[in-house]
């Protein structure tokens, strides 16, 4: 075997290589653990079907774990698998860009068994004001409708404008005039 | 933001209301429509009607019926462990990282076959042996030492055996110690052809030393 063959890192450098691996993992997995119902929820909310959104989520952790590996910027892990998500999702089906109300996943009643009647009546009221909520966002530009989804989940406009490539002035924008067109169609 | 200089007078528009609700206005901005909201009724009831809109929104997305799937997250764990970086014990790690499993498995398999015998002769009667050795197990009747951060209870039947120069240097710090047969055997370039064997995620699991350099 050539000398060129060996490698002349000491032995620490294997057990950091190693260590390193094991962090990224937990930092991936954890973030799997936070963050993959709320993107999948995210995917859903604006039309992708469940199956895809699940595809599109895992290969959203894989890619995370690549971009982790490559010593990527970890500043907002949040916001970077938001817009990875995004573009697979976009990529992935067109009608993600389309205003199907009947791509939307039926309304189930969620939670615990109600117990009595009365919460039943206002789980049924809510759900049908969820759905006429959906069926309206969905009557909203892509862009709107985008901006709208991950400022309720909870980004600021800075990091909506990095998840959607957009300038924070623009999202600003889409954000009140969705909501105004809400207000009207509600 | 010049808005804000005469809210006093007038009348926040929609703009400015949402950005205060979405807390993206400036400490002394949000104080401005505090005040005036605090004043002017109409303009609160516009605050509150996009506020609730707002919360419409959210309560609409928290009610999308998903499901938490650990199998998916048992996938993916899975496909991380046989992605992460091939801990490089001697081998430059770009090479160990283009080595598929089928081919790890595959040379391994005829590196065995046609050589055991061999190194079986070569460990009695030449070559160093380590004078002090952790605990051992074996793998398709191969010896293996256990490498530091090997987890014995993993399945050893899918590992790989990847044979390359492992520095003496790298195996002291592993725990296994050579005793110098000459000056040169103590150089800390010194390294040694070994058997390495990977477990499923990569990691080097034990090491079975072959022969000196």
């Amino acid at each position: 075997m050539d000398r060129a063959d060996i490698l002349p890192l000491p032995s620490t450098a294997w057990k950091a290589d190693y260590l390193e691996d094991t962090s990224v993992r937990r930092l991936v997995l954890e973030q799997y653990d936070r963050e993959s119902l709320p993107l999948r929820r995210y995917l859903q909310f604006l039309g992708i079907d469940p199956e895809t959104a699940q595809e599109v989520v895992h290969e959203a952790f894989l890619k995370l774990h690549q971009h982790l590996l490559a010593d990527g910027d970890r500043t907002n892990l949040r916001a970077w698998l938001y817009r990875v998500a995004h573009n697979l999702g976009r990529n992935t089906q067109t009608a993600f860009r389309s205003s199907r109300t009947d791509a939307l996943p039926d309304l189930t009643v969620n939670g615990d068994l109600p117990s009595q009647a009365a919460s039943i009546e206002q789980e049924l009221l809510d759900a049908e004001r969820n759905r006429l909520v959906r069926a309206a966002i969905h009557r909203l530009s892509a862009a709107q409708r985008d901006c709208l989804v991950l400022r309720a989940q909870g980004f600021k406009y800075r990091e909506i404008a990095e998840v959607l490539n957009l300038s924070i002035s623009t999202v600003g924008e889409n954000i009140q005039r969705g909501l105004e067109k809400l207000k009207e169609l509600l | 933001m010049k808005d804000l200089d005469d809210l006093s007078l007038t009348h926040p528009p929609d703009a400015l209301l949402i950005q205060a609700a979405d807390d993206e206005l400036s400490t002394a901005g949000a104080a401005a429509i505090d005040s005036h909201l605090a004043a002017c009724q109409a303009c609160k009831r516009r605050y509150q009607a996009l506020r609730q809109v707002s919360a419409g929104i959210e309560s609409a997305l928290a009610a999308s019926p998903i499901d938490f799937s650990f199998e998916q997250r048992a996938r993916l764990e899975r496909q991380l462990e046989a992605r992460a970086r091939i801990a490089p014990i001697a081998a430059p790690s770009h090479l160990l990282r283009r080595l598929s499993s089928a081919v790890a498995i595959a040379a391994a398999l005829a590196f065995a076959l046609l050589y055991v015998p061999h190194w079986s002769r070569s460990l009695k009667t030449a070559g160093p042996v380590p004078a002090r050795l952790p605990s051992a197990f074996e793998v398709d009747g191969e010896s293996f030492v256990a490498l530091p951060y090997s987890n014995p209870d993993l399945p050893l039947n899918a590992s790989h055996i990847v044979q390359m120069q492992v520095p003496v240097s790298s195996l002291a710090d592993a725990g296994i110690v050579f005793e110098p047969i000459s000056n040169e055997m103590s150089s800390p370039d010194r390294s040694v052809l070994a058997d390495v064997l990977l477990g499923m995620d990569g990691r080097p699991l034990g090491i079975h030393v072959l022969n000196a350099e």
